[in-house]
């Protein structure tokens, strides 16, 4: 909670106490154990409505381990995907990626019954971009990336709004590195990272059908309060996640190459120049959909969302890093989330309705024990597959 | 605990945290961001200051209740901060970066002729004007650049509601709020907002030269 009091160990901390990892370091903290997680949810066969599902995860409730509500996002086939908390921790602006609709929902009023306070109709007429994917708070406003230009194809870019959703500015990626995915600010080093995926045109067919050379294989350093680029690196193909170090002032980390297999490292040398290297073979046919940390920065998380198999990195030495464990939570698993206490991580398994290939949908858990080791918890299952309106993809989480 | 306790508890606590915080580096002349070395955080003297929209304007007063309105301050830049005196450690944190922004600002001589600093208590029921008072003085405040402001209760909603800022009261006496600030350049537009924990009253500083130098 960003009351005076905890920000004030903050500053000394650097956000250790109950920060989930891998949210904008500008999110408030949660004041105590999570009971609620948000799941973004794609109605399966794209003909009732998508929504946002709330699921119970306070262990002395009831109610636990149960979706509680959903809200009903009006619409279908909208695709929606990421989300991401506005700073002071009210709100959710979660996107879409087939539709050009965005929600700004508040989750403050009532933790337990979510309400959409804003639709923005057309984000593309807006911002010129389609496909947003990253929500990325900043003090009072919303930092987001996009896939694709207004027409599929790319360029992609960023887009900066208010908490309300007034648009500030946009940048488009350049021509020579054009394809855009997440971003990730390091405040202490003035320093944006950004990834690249592939635009609407691609991922919008069966993945059966996808060009494969149309995708990414670069990493933006950008000088952040400019907001001028100043490196493309270059990578596997497609990384996606962007995950700093959680260490104050180090100016390194590691984002996944989904194409390449592979976990990759970035760091700032004495020069003040950023480098790649390749840290880590995942192994052949892993596809890393999704990369998380660890709280004390000790372990990386990565999804094999082909191989359905959660691995877990030790990244002690964080150019070198060791596989520490392998559990299997069920078929595809795709989204991971890490509680700020690090103890707890709540999973889905569906990445996008074109590349899907479980034939259930899920929310599972697995605790994670003081020795970096994970352990599936057998009577936390969430199914998908039994809502009123029949089954749904489950795909990103917050937890509040 | 007394407001008078409570208030140099505070102060004291924001001046070790102060010196407790890692020693930052003195900005450097015009160019690129600095390389970041540990405890010291990379500054920019050519920030992008987009515009985020127009600064709400208000009337609060003072401590010595003089009448004080944000478009008055048209022509300076103004930086704007949401506080309360009995914030046990984050505000007289904050507070203490702006007195040494202040003393920046004197030092450049652009307080108050050119730039303005406010703090407005979202805690009026508790922060009396004497109260702001004594917590001004604890921070060496320029009577006329850096002004403390609080109204009633009911007439400060309209002001926090407008700043998007929201208070909630939680057990112990302390008050959870969004921790941040505005930057507002000399036409009465929001150009940043900064947060109350990785605020850097270094950067602030080459952030308002570079809007004082956008409206020469």
């Amino acid at each position: 909670m960003m009351i005076c009091g905890c920000l004030f160990a903050g500053l000394l901390t650097a956000g250790a106490a109950l920060a989930e990892p891998c949210l904008s370091p500008y999110v408030k903290r949660l004041a105590g154990p999570e009971k609620y997680l948000y799941v973004s949810a794609v109605d399966a066969d794209a003909k009732d409505n998508d929504f946002l599902a709330v699921i119970d995860v306070n262990p002395a409730s009831a109610t636990y381990g149960r979706a509680l509500t959903t809200v009903d996002l009006g619409s279908a086939g909208n695709e929606p995907h990421h989300m991401g908390f506005t700073d002071d921790r009210t709100k959710i602006w979660m996107g879409t990626l087939l539709s050009r609709r965005l929600f700004i929902i508040d989750v403050a009023a009532d933790p337990a019954t979510p309400k959409i306070v804003k639709t923005i109709d057309d984000i593309t007429a807006l911002t010129g971009l389609h496909g947003p994917h990253t929500y990325y708070a900043l003090p009072g406003r919303m930092l987001l990336t996009f896939l694709s230009s207004a027409d599929g194809n790319p360029p992609g870019g960023m887009a900066e709004f208010t908490n309300d959703g007034q648009l500030i500015r946009v940048f488009k990626n350049p021509a020579g590195a054009p394809y855009a995915y997440d971003a990730a600010v390091k405040p202490q080093i003035n320093r944006l990272i950004t990834s690249s995926f592939t635009p609407l045109r691609n991922y919008s067919k069966p993945l059966s059908q996808w060009d494969m050379k149309d995708g990414g294989n670069t990493l933006l350093v950008w000088d952040f309060k400019e907001r001028k680029l100043l490196q493309t690196l270059v990578t596997d193909p497609v990384p996606l996640e962007v995950r700093w170090s959680l260490k104050p002032g180090k100016a390194y980390g590691w984002t996944n190459s989904a194409l390449g297999d592979s976990l990759w490292f970035f760091s700032r040398g004495k020069n003040g120049r950023f480098s790649t290297r390749k840290a880590a073979d995942l192994g052949k046919g892993c596809l890393p959909a999704d990369l998380r940390q660890s709280p004390d920065d000790r372990y990386l998380y990565v999804s094999c969302f082909m191989k359905s198999e959660i691995q877990v990195w030790d990244v002690s030495k964080p150019d070198r890093p060791r596989l520490h464990d392998i559990v299997v939570p069920g078929v595809s698993p795709n989204m991971m989330h890490v509680s700020g206490d690090g103890k707890r991580m709540y999973i889905t398994n569906s990445l996008l309705s074109t590349m899907d290939y479980a034939q259930n949908f899920w929310v599972r858990l697995t605790h994670i024990g003081p020795d970096g080791r994970l352990k599936m918890d057998p009577f936390f299952n969430v199914d998908f597959t039994k809502f009123p309106t029949g089954p749904a993809r489950a795909h990103d989480m917050l937890l509040n | 605990m007394t407001p008078g306790r409570r208030l140099s508890v505070g102060v004291l606590a924001g001046v070790w945290l102060l010196a407790a915080a890692p020693r930052l580096a003195h900005p450097h002349g015009p160019g690129a961001s600095r390389p970041a070395v540990p405890g010291r955080q990379a500054l920019s003297s050519s920030p992008n200051l987009g515009v985020i929209r127009p600064a709400p304007d208000f009337t609060l007063v003072d401590f010595k209740g003089r009448s004080v309105r944000l478009s008055e301050f048209q022509g300076r830049v103004v930086l704007l901060a949401f506080i309360y005196t009995s914030c046990p450690g984050a505000c007289p944190l904050l507070t203490q970066r702006m007195a040494l922004l202040q003393a920046r600002l004197r030092e450049a001589r652009l307080l108050p002729s050119r730039v303005g600093l406010l703090s407005v208590t979202v805690d009026p029921e508790r922060d009396s004007a004497e109260t702001l008072a004594r917590y001004a003085k604890g921070f060496g405040a320029d009577s006329e650049g850096w002004r403390f402001l609080r109204e009633s209760q009911e007439r400060l909603r309209p002001v926090l509601t407008a700043y998007d800022e929201w208070t909630k009261p939680i057990p112990g006496g302390e008050i959870d709020h969004p921790a941040r600030l505005y930057l507002i350049d000399p036409r009465g537009r929001i150009r940043e907002i900064y947060s109350l924990s990785l605020f850097d009253e270094r950067q602030a500083y080459l952030d308002i030269q570079a809007l004082l130098r956008e409206s020469r």
